[in-house]
């Protein structure tokens, strides 16, 4: 199946099942009832099904870049970093791994990084080692480590930048890998100091911070039941000046019924950023910020928000889709 | 006096029953094209029309029924990040242009205007498909980059959904490889990638420049469908099935590893993409990235977990052949 060049005449032979279909209308419809789904929250806030991730911490966890040899030979170099985002001041630490079958292998003559900016010229080099020093974890493990002092970032402007890796293999082989951070310069951090209420059915966790400079600032967080589920999410944003200031997380009462959960909740992740320039300055992630008071499930909104734009959305689609059908109905007749 | 009387009802019910027939009209469709090397899609109305076009194949022309369906072109800065005034901010202001009833630079305008009830799809295709999730994901003033530098709500109030074909939702190992200037074999399509440039920059695969760690979940269901037909040269240097520039992970906005593989048969559905609500699969299809914009490559269609097609009245199984040839252009003509 993979890399198909020159299969194309047996695969146009492939058989077609006889009913393979897309219905008429099909996908204004089912996008319509979608966004009826949707509307019974407001934008800001979101419940999530039950075993999902919390979407808040997914975004901030880093990911490995992998890439293969020519036609996808292994060993495969991995690449990635501790955080999607280091604030100014902290140290970048660098990972890569030579993998064979998901099992690291030995390079010939380590490993070796540069951080390139945007417009491609290099910034540092570095150079991996597995050798148990901190920050590799485990000398001889395969998990190769590298480091850039804060010293060594003071001078660099905030952005992304690619971190772009070379490894020779035993055979002489080279592999090379890109992979990246964010490099960040938050105007405002998290005090710690957080508090809880009840407005209109709504559970409303208001967060201090402190700004610096006056800037536009976005806050996510995601809520968890007693027992350590993810049950939704809740997002705000703020022009403010410096100084102290509450930003106030709006999680709307009916994700509280559909998951059956009465307090008291747990604001499990909270990600805090400075948004008024890209790239948005993230600071770090917050991890169990705050435990609110046991509020009973009866306390919340149990109806809709029925949001009205995705409503009229909805009841457009949903005309598209009585039209796409009723043009099915009268071209059958012709056609048969 | 009387006659007055009697003219004002009668006119609202005359542009009553003209919006709900209006209503009931085809979508307009607004095509939004991909990277470009430079900025004539930009500065001329030929070039970013001829995006779509090969010879006498005509992506517009097949997907519109010969233009018995209204469209528009979208012309933006495609050598810019997806997030810029160029881009993103061009497309906004175009798409909220169309759904005015205002013409592209070539004359084409929606038949049927937003405020008389019209509906608009978006079909954008390869990094397109990363400006619109930018733009519908900073849609709300609760968004980390609300209406940065365009009118994203009005865009997100007035299209009904977005289709992407191979669209670069979690950037493009063709970009990393690119950046990465070491593999030689690695011959990208000139026109799409042809240097480490700001674009090509921020459509690397590493969370650093990533749209979702600058974005929220979108606003209108994102449809996703794209190629898995290799390119020589270009498809050994990305990982699962390709349209030999985007690999699948980015096509049909996996979560997790943007350099995951996948293939027809287990590429992720409908609960595992990069955001937790605002995907959803379609198909893929025997083309490659060319071939997914200008309709010259009438191939196989294939079934993939949580698409659109049925057989026998049920979800057909991931990796059937739906249809032994339908280009995609075709594909959406069936689908409004």
């Amino acid at each position: 199946m993979k890399k198909t060049i020159g299969i194309a005449t047996m695969m146009a032979m492939a058989a077609v099942p006889l009913m393979a279909q897309v219905e008429a209308g099909k996908l204004a419809r089912e996008t319509a009832k979608e966004y009826r789904e949707w509307a019974r929250y407001p934008e800001s806030s979101k419940a999530l099904r039950q075993g999902e991730a919390d979407p808040v911490k997914e975004k901030r966890m880093p990911t490995r870049q992998t890439r293969r040899g020519p036609d996808d030979a292994e060993p495969a170099l991995s690449v990635w970093a501790a955080k999607v985002s280091f604030e100014k001041g902290q140290a970048v630490d660098l990972f890569a791994s030579l993998e064979e079958r998901g099992k690291a292998v030995a390079a010939r003559a380590g490993l070796a990084g540069e951080i390139v900016d945007v417009t491609g010229a290099i910034l540092a080099e570095v150079a991996y080692r597995d050798d148990g020093q901190a920050p590799d974890r485990r000398a001889g493990d395969g998990v190769w480590s590298a480091r850039l002092e804060p010293s060594a970032l003071a001078s660099f402007p905030t952005a992304s930048y690619m971190v772009r890796v070379q490894a020779r293999l035993e055979n002489g082989d080279l592999r090379s890998a890109a992979g990246g951070f964010l490099y960040s310069d938050p105007s405002a951090r998290l005090t710690g100091r957080y508090r809880d209420s009840l407005r209109d059915g709504n559970l409303v966790i208001a967060a201090e911070v402190e700004v610096a400079e006056t800037g536009r600032f976005h806050l996510a967080g995601t809520i968890y039941s007693p027992s350590g589920e993810p049950v939704g999410v809740a997002q705000a944003a703020a022009n403010l000046e410096p100084g102290r200031h509450w930003i106030e997380l709006s999680y709307y009462g009916l994700m509280f019924h559909e998951r059956k959960v009465a307090g008291p909740y747990r604001l499990g992740t909270l990600a805090l950023s400075t948004t008024h320039r890209m790239p948005n300055a993230l600071n770090d992630l917050v991890e169990n910020a705050h435990v609110t008071r046991a509020y009973r499930l009866g306390q919340m909104r149990q109806t809709s928000f029925e949001r009205p734009q995705l409503l009229e959305s909805a009841k457009r689609l949903e005309l598209d889709a009585e039209r796409a059908e009723r043009e099915a109905r009268e071209r059958a007749p012709q056609q048969q | 006096m009387m006659s007055r009387r009697l003219m004002v009802p009668l006119l609202v019910a005359v542009a009553f029953l003209a919006a709900a027939g209006q209503a009931a009209a085809q979508p307009c469709l607004i095509f939004v094209h991909g990277k470009q090397t430079n900025t004539n899609t930009f500065t001329s109305y030929a070039s970013a029309r001829n995006y779509w076009v090969n010879g006498s194949n005509d992506f517009i022309r097949t997907a519109t029924k010969s233009f018995a369906t209204s469209f528009y072109v979208v012309g933006y800065n495609g050598t810019r990040p997806y997030w810029e005034s160029q881009s993103a901010g061009e497309v906004a202001n175009e798409i909220v242009n169309a759904t005015n009833g205002g013409a592209d630079a070539g004359g084409n305008r929606c038949r049927t205007t937003f405020a008389q009830g019209g509906t608009f799809w978006v079909i954008a295709h390869s990094m397109g498909g990363a400006v619109m999730d930018f733009i519908l994901g900073n849609n709300d003033a609760s968004d980390p980059n609300f209406n940065l530098n365009g009118p994203y709500d009005q865009v997100a109030q007035r299209i009904s959904l977005a289709i992407t074909t191979g669209g670069a939702h979690r950037g493009s190992q063709g970009a990393d490889a690119v950046c990465l200037q070491a593999n030689p074999l690695c011959s990208f399509i000139a026109i799409f990638i042809q240097s480490c440039d700001d674009a090509t920059f921020w459509l690397r695969s590493s969370d650093d420049v990533q749209v979702r760690t600058f974005s929220n979940a979108p606003a209108r269901t994102v449809n996703l469908t794209g190629g898995y037909e290799a390119i020589f040269g270009a498809s050994a240097c990305l990982t699962g099935e390709d349209d030999g520039v985007v690999q699948y992970a980015s096509i049909f906005a996996c979560g997790g590893s943007a350099t995951a593989s996948y293939d027809n048969s287990n590429v992720c559905g409908n609960s595992s993409k990069q955001e937790t609500s605002g995907f959803r699969n379609l198909d893929a299809t025997h083309e490659n990235h060319d071939d997914e914009r200008n309709a010259s490559d009438t191939d196989v269609r294939k079934a993939i977990p949580g698409g659109i097609w049925t057989c026998g009245g049920v979800p057909c199984a991931p990796n059937t052949t739906v249809q032994s040839a339908m280009n995609t252009a075709q594909f959406i003509a069936i689908l409004y």
